[in-house]
């Protein structure tokens, strides 16, 4: 009985040195998944730095490395699902570009009316309305975490989000965030096909009213290998925006 | 009171009211934005094979300014004229206003005042649902020479959530003679439902005509629009149209079937005329720059026809941007059908109008 019970003892004694072996072994072998849904709305705010704000992008297109477009716009953005994008450059004066849910505008001075268009068309040079229009990517993709790689220097996870709503603009985006932060750094964009449409590059952040936020971004064209457009960011600042700037019926006000 | 004169003044007093009642508080920075562009438009029209013994060259100098000035979100006055120097048969100026109003946002309500243009429609080529509208030219929607003119109105629009209802009265006393409107008071509810951009429209012409109408717009994927009209005046309009996109050319198509009353019916279509039949379309192109030193261009070619009387009229048109302010076209329309068709019955073979544009 005795001999037993020590055979016993020993067995367990055994098993719980394993146990908790094979526990330090797999916390140090594999880290824990983050939560990829937590780090796209993190990665978010880099873009949309409040509920409510106004910023305004230049983009300037490039072909064959030679810059030759340069298109200004002022967006106004109120929570994930309202934009207004007025349209500043000399050619584009009195357009107006408005998206609401999964439904976009457009408004054209020389058309009789109202345009429906789509996220994915372009606005200019490699960017498309989506581009400018639909940057909370949370509330239009959901996320899914594949690996951790390194992009140049930088320690990042790579998310895989796929479209959860007819607005969105790609079908699927592959999206490299850092590790530390989250910060956005890549990206590739995909359509319903699986073509590979359009890379982007988050190159620059800085502080702008008290917020960390994205600068500069660059839209490379995977199909026409020979173009890209440069989007700056400047005067991102909070706003009270009322709703009513964000209504379909409020064409003719703008 | 005058039902005429009543509309205006309960519009005028729920401006007051709304202005005093409802103002929201001040927005965190106190601003007053201006803004102005200008365009200057350098056209000449050959016609061709004339049948008539008047001047084959139509030259025209339009000079159009526009401002407007923001105060604090709140007020808006927005002006644009249309200076236009021509030489046909004899040398003629004129000047348009195109757009001249005041506007104020209190609250869930704007209110406008002056001539404005306004887009009820949803059609592109033709609009019978568009009461407010600038009138629709199916060879020239796009109004490249920018002449329309807005029409005379009070209106006051509340916007609340997805809804936005409008009530305008809209007078003709300061109309051009020619343009043969009638004072209007027109209402219209605005929705969006489903991915269905929504409206309903019902108003009167002063001695004229009751009417009502729905239209409605929706997406469809990535590449397809539908759209639609259907209007009760006297009888049934009806519009049907569609938009496809794809790699970057877009086609529109339309068919119109108005009543062949003298609200809608156009001047060359005979008055005993039943009702009238069109189809529309076109296919274009806004920057070619899959094509390597085309970026610049724009090309675009259309086709009105008339079903009944089988008159049509293919639209080419063209541009080219130089720098980010100058830009030159060419616009070539060939009517075409029997000599007493809506189409054919134009008194000459072609239209061919080149131009230079300035715009700052």
């Amino acid at each position: 009985m005795s001999r037993i019970n020590c055979v016993l003892r020993v067995f367990l004694l055994l098993f719980l040195i394993g146990f908790l072996l094979t526990c330090v072994l797999v916390s140090h072998a594999a880290p824990a998944t983050p939560d990829a849904e937590a780090l796209l709305q993190r990665s978010d705010t880099f873009r949309n730095g409040w509920p409510a704000y106004v910023v305004r992008v230049k983009i300037t297109d490039f072909e064959s490395g030679r810059s030759d477009e340069e298109h200004l716009y002022e967006v106004s953005q109120k929570g994930t699902d309202k934009t207004y994008v007025d349209f500043m450059s000399p050619r584009e004066k009195g357009e107006h570009l408005l998206m609401l849910g999964d439904d976009m505008w457009v408004y054209l001075p020389d058309t009789s009316r109202p345009v429906r268009i789509t996220p994915l068309e372009r606005l200019t040079g490699d960017a498309s309305n989506g581009d400018v229009a639909r940057t909370n990517y949370a509330a239009d993709y959901s996320p899914v975490f594949l690996r951790t790689e390194k992009v140049g220097a930088v320690e990042c996870y790579v998310l895989n989000l796929t479209a959860k709503r007819k607005g969105a603009t790609y079908q699927r985006i592959l999206y490299w965030v850092r590790v530390s932060d989250a910060r956005p750094v890549r990206a590739e964009f995909y359509l319903t096909s699986g073509k590979h449409i359009k890379s982007a590059t988050f190159d620059e952040y800085a502080p702008s009213s008290g917020k960390e936020l994205l600068r500069k971004l660059t839209l490379y064209d995977e199909i026409r290998r020979n173009s890209h457009s440069v989007l700056e960011y400047s005067g991102a600042a909070p706003r009270s925006l009322p709703d009513k700037l964000f209504n379909q019926g409020r064409s003719d006000m703008f | 009171m005058n039902r005429s004169l009543l509309i205006p003044v309960l519009l005028i007093l729920s401006v007051w009211v709304s202005a005093h009642a409802q103002d929201p508080p001040p927005s965190e920075k106190s601003r007053v934005n201006a803004r102005y562009s200008l365009s200057i438009i350098d056209d000449a029209t050959f016609y061709g094979d004339r049948s008539e013994p008047v001047p084959e060259v139509l030259n025209q100098v339009l000079i159009e300014p526009s401002f407007s000035v923001r105060s604090h979100d709140h007020l808006t006055f927005s002006s644009s004229m249309i200076g236009l120097a021509g030489t046909y048969s004899d040398n003629y100026t004129q000047l348009r206003v195109k757009e001249t109003y005041a506007g104020l946002s209190a609250g869930d309500f704007d209110f406008t005042l002056g001539r404005k243009m306004v887009r009820w429609g949803t059609g592109y080529a033709f609009t019978a649902a568009g009461v407010l509208d600038p009138p629709r030219i199916p060879t020239d929607p796009t109004d490249r020479l920018n002449l329309n003119e807005g029409r005379d109105m009070i209106k006051a629009d509340w916007v609340h959530g997805p809804h936005a209802f409008s009530l305008a009265w809209s007078t003709a006393a300061l109309a051009p003679a020619q343009a043969n409107l009638r004072d209007t008071t027109a209402f219209r509810y605005n929705v969006l439902v489903r991915g269905f951009d929504t409206a309903l429209i019902a108003g009167d012409d002063r001695g004229g005509d009751s009417f009502g109408a729905l239209t409605f717009t929706r997406v469809l994927g990535q590449a397809w629009e539908v759209h639609g009209e259907a209007v009760w005046r006297e009888q049934a309009a009806v519009l049907l149209g569609a938009k496809y996109t794809i790699s970057g050319i877009t086609f529109i198509g339309e068919f119109y079937t108005p009543p062949n009353i003298p609200y809608y019916s156009y001047m060359e279509v005979s008055p005993v005329a039943g009702r009238q039949h069109y189809a529309f379309l076109t296919a274009g192109k806004a920057r070619l720059r899959e094509r390597p030193g085309w970026k610049e261009w724009s090309l675009s070619g259309s086709v009105v026809a008339n079903l009944d009387d089988r008159s049509y009229t293919p639209v080419i048109d063209s541009s080219r941007w130089f720098g980010n302010h100058f830009s030159s076209y060419v616009h070539v329309e060939i009517p075409r059908g029997s000599k007493i068709s809506q189409f054919g019955s134009a008194p000459y073979s072609a239209a061919t109008s080149v131009g230079v544009r300035f715009q700052l």
